[in-house]
């Protein structure tokens, strides 16, 4: 009791310590205080913020242009914030339009607008409803792989490709064929609301599950080898279906296979890879084939582009073989080979990842048979906790017997003897590295 | 006592400190390299803290009226919304940039809030017991989206009339009440009178800051009380 007072009163006034006036507030815990430490982050922040708002409009100034008219020719394109809707808009003409209920009041037309309407609705909707309908208690990206994967997708991939649709005209204008017609037509336009965003979901997914330490073989193989198998079909229909190629594009078909072949070969090396090879090797060979095919597909484009008018006529025709099949023949060749990496690679340390969710509730020390014995281990230790913190967890690495009574009570199902087993792991790594002796 | 100490003891004397996170207060081992994305909220904040006051600054000279004259020496067709905004741009002092800071600091604005969702999708933020501040900010950024539509909407040039146009046509097409729908926000089926330009800066100066501002201390008040969801 006196020892208590004498603690009490030499703590007293100390950083974390504060005087206590009144009953003991048990709920306070010293923290940074607003002023003058938070608020000198805070201002630091809002001067910066305020001085590259001076410096935009100094130097940016923002565009008036002629008063409003009536009569209105040129191309309208709202703010970036607003170009999704403008895209969904324009695309909406593809759906059927009919009106129901004619000649009711409730008459309602479902015109491109309406259409537009309802498709900008979505992303609102489904905003609207997500917390109810996802209820999982998982709040890491990687740990909700699912959820991570279709905001990827939904929230950023489909709302950038149908925000890139409202300016189709721009792109038709501005990438042309020789002869004049838009390199990227606009059927390969409306693809790219539905393929880039599903790629981009599916390659998130198994890249994010990886994370996670899962084994991703069963969802690579059939994703590498089926997008490398759509390519390749497609490459063959290209080059051998009669009336696939026009007449302009026959004499550059060297050309043309060159760059098919480019695309193509690291696909099939890295669904192969994903397909036979042991992880190791896999994910070494995917990243040589990935960059050996960006860089032969740079020297490529550049051979032709720039050495003379003939050989940039050539690779003219060759886009335009490409282009309009861009969804498959250009994306897909990127999206195998990024994905394969994703998927066979060496995921985050178990220290960083799978241990710093405890919230020290003390269960593991209590199970663990090896602190019953320990000496040092008596009180106030904690496996999981004091892991991550790097401290004494009252188990010496090689004493745990991975018996997985820690994991079986914990709440958070956090893998103790996993990580036990791969520090164990690494020890041997650097032991085989020192030259196989015995530390 | 060096000052900042002095600060210091009197504020931990008083205990008027910002409530700790969840992660301060269990010392649970936070991903510090997510947290520069744990300020984007409060850099929309901020950025519509200057919106309030440039746009209170704008607000002394712009004309919020719409109708099309004819300009009796060049013959083109103008209106006095736009020849406001000239007199802002060329005249007033300083007046192009507050109309600058006014533009950047919408989108920074709107950027802002666009990035600060995606971090609380992707953070999970929203979860349990957090729903109802998820829906706060959902229709914070509608707001925020309508703040920026009526925005580009009041110059009266070439842009505010093709916008108009679209946004008449897509009310218009909400089925039973599309009509009156358009003619409650716009004034009218079409742009020709110009009096949207006066409907969108009533919403713009008054219903969305009454709106925007309500929510916005509710939602930080919401913060405050259920402690910032942190990546643990």
């Amino acid at each position: 009791m006196e020892i208590e007072h004498v603690k009490g009163k030499i703590m007293e006034g100390m950083p974390g310590f504060p005087r206590q006036y009144g009953p003991v507030r048990s709920d306070h815990q010293p923290g940074v205080p607003f002023f003058p430490q938070e608020s000198a982050r805070d201002f630091v922040l809002i001067f910066l913020l305020v001085a590259i708002m001076f410096f935009l409009s100094a130097v940016v100034t923002p565009f008036l242009g002629p008063a409003r008219s009536p009569q209105i020719s040129e191309l309208i394109v709202p703010d970036w914030y607003l170009l999704f809707s403008w895209g969904l808009l324009k695309v909406a003409d593809i759906f059927p339009q009919f009106t129901i209920g004619a000649g009711t009041p409730l008459k309602t037309e479902f015109s491109a607008a309406f259409w537009g309407d309802l498709l900008s609705g979505i992303p609102v909707i489904f905003l609207l409803i997500l917390p109810f309908i996802d209820r999982g208690r998982e709040a890491r990206p990687a740990k909700s792989p699912v959820r991570s994967a279709f905001g990827i997708a939904f929230l950023i991939a489909w709302i950038f490709t149908a925000s890139l649709y409202s300016i189709r005209e721009v792109v038709a204008q501005r990438w042309q064929t020789p002869n004049g017609s838009p390199l990227i037509d606009d059927i390969a336009m409306k693809w790219f609301f539905v393929i880039p965003p599903v790629l981009v979901g599916l390659t998130s997914y198994i890249g994010l599950r990886r994370l996670g330490y899962q084994p991703m073989r069963k969802w690579l193989v059939p994703y590498v080898g089926g997008l490398t198998a759509i390519v390749a079909v497609q490459s063959a229909a290209i080059l051998f279906m009669p009336g696939w190629l026009g007449p302009q594009v026959r004499p550059y078909i060297v050309q043309l296979v060159i760059f098919l072949a480019i695309l193509l070969i690291p696909m099939a090396v890295a669904s192969f890879a994903v397909f036979r090879l042991p992880e190791s090797r896999a994910r070494k060979w995917i990243v040589r084939v990935g960059v050996a095919g960006a860089i032969a597909f740079a020297i490529a484009y550049v051979a032709l582009e720039y050495t003379g008018a003939a050989n940039r006529l050539a690779m003219s025709w060759v886009l335009s073989v490409l282009e309009p099949s861009m969804n498959t023949l250009l994306l897909m060749p990127i999206f195998a080979v990024v994905t394969g990496y994703l998927g066979v690679r060496r995921p985050y340390s178990t220290y960083e990842y799978l241990l710093n969710e405890c919230y020290q509730c003390g269960k593991c020390h209590t199970v663990c048979p090896v602190t019953k014995v320990e000496d040092d281990a008596l009180g106030g230790l904690n496996l999981v906790y004091n892991t991550f913190k790097k401290q004494h967890d009252g188990v010496p690495l090689w004493t745990c017997l991975a018996c997985d009574a820690c994991s079986a009570v914990c709440p958070l199902d956090i893998q103790y003897s996993d990580y036990i087993l791969e520090e164990r792991s690494k020890v041997h790594a650097r032991m085989a590295a020192d030259g196989g002796s015995r530390e | 006592m060096p000052y900042a100490d002095l600060t210091r003891v009197v504020l931990e004397t008083d205990q008027r400190q910002l409530p700790r996170s969840h992660a301060e207060k269990y010392e649970l081992k936070t991903i510090w390299y997510w947290y520069p994305l744990y300020c984007l909220g409060g850099i929309a904040f901020v950025a519509f803290v200057i919106l309030t006051i440039t746009g209170i600054l704008l607000g002394f000279f712009y004309v919020p009226d719409g109708r099309l004259e004819i300009n009796p020496t060049t013959q083109n067709l103008t209106n006095p919304a736009w020849n406001s905004m000239l007199v802002i741009m060329n005249e007033i002092p300083f007046g192009f940039i507050v109309r600058g800071m006014h533009h950047w600091a919408a989108h920074i604005m709107i950027a802002a809030v666009f990035l600060h969702m995606c971090r609380v999708y992707f953070t999970g933020a929203y979860k349990k017991p957090r729903e109802l501040n998820w829906l706060l900010g959902v229709v914070l950024m509608l707001i925020t989206i309508m703040f920026g539509y009526s925005g580009y909407l009041l110059p009266a040039n070439n842009l505010s009339e093709g916008a108009a146009n679209i946004g008449i046509n897509m009310t218009r097409a909400s089925p039973v009440i599309g009509d009156q729908l358009a003619r409650l926000l716009f004034g009218d089926i079409n742009t020709l009178t110009g009096v949207y330009i006066l409907r969108w800066y009533w919403i713009h100066v008054f219903i969305l800051p009454l709106l925007g501002t309500g929510l916005m201390i509710l939602h930080m008040g919401l913060v405050w009380l259920q402690g910032v969801a942190e990546p643990h």
